[in-house]
């Protein structure tokens, strides 16, 4: 597809969901490690 | 709307005296970065520096206050005054208010640097009180400060002549985005005025006997937030505003990126407390109200990684990229000021994802004062926005001195050397912190160093290294671009946006609802506590020089 | 010129989904720190810096036993050590810390533990632990607190 062919009407952000899939399953796995390493770490009261 | 006013002659050596400034600063605050990573790995350089450089701490302090307090402000100050004028296509309205306002912030900082380099203000970035600086130190910081409300005063006057001459027209996205970026420092930078007019330079001159200092902390606070976005959303406006148009494409969503602005406004004050999580005397629902409130401001920067990557996709799907990810090789990767940026986004995904681990309550306790957390700044202010401003500069730098970049190559390897070294830097400093190394601490002659921290201290050392490489490439491009014997015409980016801005809500472009609901949440947010910390307030801690 | 805020379908889900992942990490953190015992700091004593290691808890600082198991560690923290320096308990023992600065900010980490506070002049910084596994534990002072502030350290050691 070069640029004559482009048509902004038909554009959808299809490899946009793909990135911020990946960076939601990226953000869960790491946030979740430093929670498990917190509870790993034993209770403060 | 298109830009066509050009700037003056004199507008541009405005402007260009706000970057010099900003890139001497990171100059020489960069000079210390390497040395403390190099400590890291046992390799103690400061040794060498004395009498100039009396500790790493002083280092530190340099390499603080530097880059993080005067790069930062001057070159977004710098950068702002660009976008007032570009995007309302307008001279400034009162030049003389911000001539002063940037005079005020060189006096401050020349008064502030004094202090710093006599080894007499050794008390880094976060200048805790009862530790004590030598009363230039205060007075210097609060004049950088009020001289960047000053010029800040300069665009709203600026930016409501255009209003009263264009009702009804949606104002300029970059213009005001920029002013978004400005109100929100000028209530950000309220909790460290009254922090150093009330506590910390009376205490400096003798004037009282000491300080509170967790009331201190909460001043601090209250500002250190908010500064994050300060810095932030500068970049913020690169890469909606300008990166569209620079890599081939338009701003995905006009209405979007504006709600993303506002909503920083609104959620990024009132979020302090998750600063001080592990802080005896604040109550832990407080603690608990700010946590959910920043994840709150954590939402707005998902918004604008959404609008951002999709901006980047229309322009590489209009490149002729393909499929679900061949449109990102289309992008314009060999221009340095595109893939610094693009690198700058990168980085800011693992930015944002420590900062809402940070964010995240009791989790904070895993990571607190440990290396993490300048692991954690490094992807965002050092990166980010560093390696963002890094990039705006080599068009910027061209434009304002009519030269062409010397380098393109040299702009796009150092872009990458940026990456490559703070990935290694960032990662080993994250890793040292959940394993426990406390930050801001020359590790190489702490005693409790456990065998297993030290593989990542060496790769904080290489990761620095590679850094200090890169920051060089960038000073001899900026060197050479200035020295250039070949001149070039080279225009500001403004990207257009997919819709007609006139057809994004009102709503969206009108202040006096934002900015009550702005005080109104603040006043909801740190009232209470603000009012009962005062209300107790015990001036017990004496001030102490202990370097 | 409408008023209505137009948003991309893509776009909206995205913004359903960040909403959604926010709303339950805030619900895992609440509840580990208001349910599960990961508690954070809160509001303990003042005192008065200058006077506190006079008279009071902190004019002695160390261990006390309070009831079988269970121990209150009094900890000074000042430039560039803590006192005690030195902690000792038996294995399954709960202990209360309360840590105050006679100077500057320090900070108090106990590596391997959730025990990481900030020690402010002023105030008493508290929290519990239990130690479950014997060993040894280094504090460290995380806070910058003047130039000897990376030698200042002490170690806590369960017996079994």
């Amino acid at each position: 597809m070069s640029d004559a062919d482009f048509d902004d009407r038909e554009f959808h952000p299809r490899g946009t969901v793909l990135i911020v899939t990946l960076f939601v399953l990226l953000l869960i796995v790491l946030w979740g490690s430093v929670y498990v390493i917190l509870l790993a770490r034993g209770t403060t009261l | 709307m298109l830009a066509t006013y050009e700037l003056t002659t004199g507008q541009k050596r405005f402007i260009w005296h706000h970057l010099l400034v900003a890139m001497v600063a990171l100059a020489i605050g960069t000079l210390f970065g390497p040395l403390q990573a190099f400590e890291h790995s046992g390799l103690d350089l400061y040794k060498y520096l004395d009498p100039v450089i009396k500790s790493y701490y002083q280092g530190l302090t340099l390499h603080g206050v530097l880059n993080a307090l005067i790069w930062t402000t001057f070159f977004i100050t710098g950068f702002i005054t660009l976008t007032t004028i570009k995007g309302l296509n307008r001279p400034l309205s009162h030049p003389k208010l911000n001539q002063t306002g940037f005079w005020m912030m060189v006096v401050g900082l020349l008064t502030a640097a004094v202090p710093i380099l006599l080894d007499q203000a050794t008390v880094l970035y976060t200048f805790y009180p009862p530790l004590q600086a030598s009363w230039a130190f205060y007075v210097g910081l609060t004049l950088v400060v009020v001289g960047s409300w000053v010029e800040g005063w300069g665009f709203y006057l600026t930016f409501y002549q255009w209003r009263k001459e264009n009702p009804g027209v949606r104002s300029p996205f970059i213009t005001f985005a920029g002013l978004v970026t400005m109100v929100l420092w000028q209530f950000a930078t309220l909790g460290v005025a009254v922090e150093i007019l009330t506590m910390l330079l009376p205490a400096a001159l003798g004037l009282i006997e000491g300080t509170d200092p967790e009331l201190a902390r909460t001043y601090f606070w209250f500002t250190g937030h908010p500064l994050v976005y300060f810095w932030l959303l500068p970049a913020y406006i690169s890469w909606y505003g300008m990166l569209p148009k620079q890599a081939g494409g338009k701003l995905f969503s006009d209405s979007l990126a504006r709600l993303a602005f506002w909503l920083f406004l609104l959620l990024s004050v009132p979020v302090g407390f998750h600063h001080q999580f592990v802080d005896p005397g604040i109550p832990q629902t407080w603690k608990a109200i700010h946590a959910i409130l920043t994840f709150g401001v954590f939402f707005p920067s998902m918004m604008t990684a959404f609008t951002v990557i999709a901006s980047l996709e229309y322009a590489g799907r209009k490149r002729g990229g393909t499929g679900l990810v061949g449109w990102i090789r289309a992008l314009p990767w060999n221009d340095p000021s595109v893939a610094s940026q693009l690198l700058a986004g990168i980085l800011f995904i693992f930015g944002g994802i420590g900062g809402l681990t940070n964010a995240s309550y009791e989790v904070n306790a895993v990571i607190h004062n440990t290396t993490w957390v300048p692991g954690h700044f490094h992807l965002t202010v050092a990166s980010a926005v560093t390696l963002s401003f890094m990039g705006i500069s080599y068009w910027l730098v061209p434009h304002l001195k009519g030269k062409k970049l010397y380098s393109a190559k040299l702009g796009v390897i150092q872009a990458w050397t940026w990456f490559i070294g703070m990935l290694i830097f960032s990662n080993a400093m994250h890793v040292l912190g959940l394993l426990g190394a406390p930050r801001r601490t020359p590790l190489g002659e702490a005693l409790y160093v456990p065998a297993e921290w030290e593989g990542h201290l060496l790769r904080v050392a290489i990761g620095g290294a590679i850094l200090f490489v890169s920051a060089i490439l960038y000073f001899w491009n900026i060197y050479k671009t200035v020295r250039n014997p070949e001149t070039a015409e080279v225009e500001v980016p403004i990207a257009e946006s997919r819709e007609d801005p006139q057809n994004t809500p009102a709503w969206l472009d009108s202040w006096k609802p934002w900015l009550i609901a702005t005080v109104l949440l603040i006043i909801v947010g740190y009232g209470p506590q603000l009012y009962f910390m005062i209300r107790d307030i015990s001036l017990t801690s004496p001030g102490l020089r202990l370097w | 010129m409408s008023e209505k805020l137009h948003i991309d379908k893509y776009e909206k889900n995205w913004m359903l989904i960040s909403i959604t992942i926010l709303i339950v990490f805030a619900v895992a953190v609440l509840v580990a720190g208001f349910a599960l015992g990961f508690q954070l700091p809160g509001v303990s004593d003042r005192v008065d810096p200058r006077t506190v290691s006079q008279a009071g808890p902190f004019a002695d600082p160390g261990l006390r036993e309070v009831s079988p198991g269970h121990y209150e560690a009094y900890i000074v923290a000042r430039a560039w050590s803590f006192v005690p320096r030195e902690i000792e308990v038996p294995v399954g023992s709960t202990v209360t810390f309360y840590i105050t600065s006679t100077d500057v900010q320090h900070g108090f980490k106990l590596q391997n533990t959730n025990v990481n506070v900030m020690v402010v002049p002023g105030q008493v910084s508290t929290l519990s632990h239990t130690f479950d596994d014997s060993g040894s534990y280094d504090f460290v002072c995380t806070e910058y607190c003047g130039s000897g502030h990376a030698a200042m350290f002490g170690t806590l050691t369960v017996v079994p």
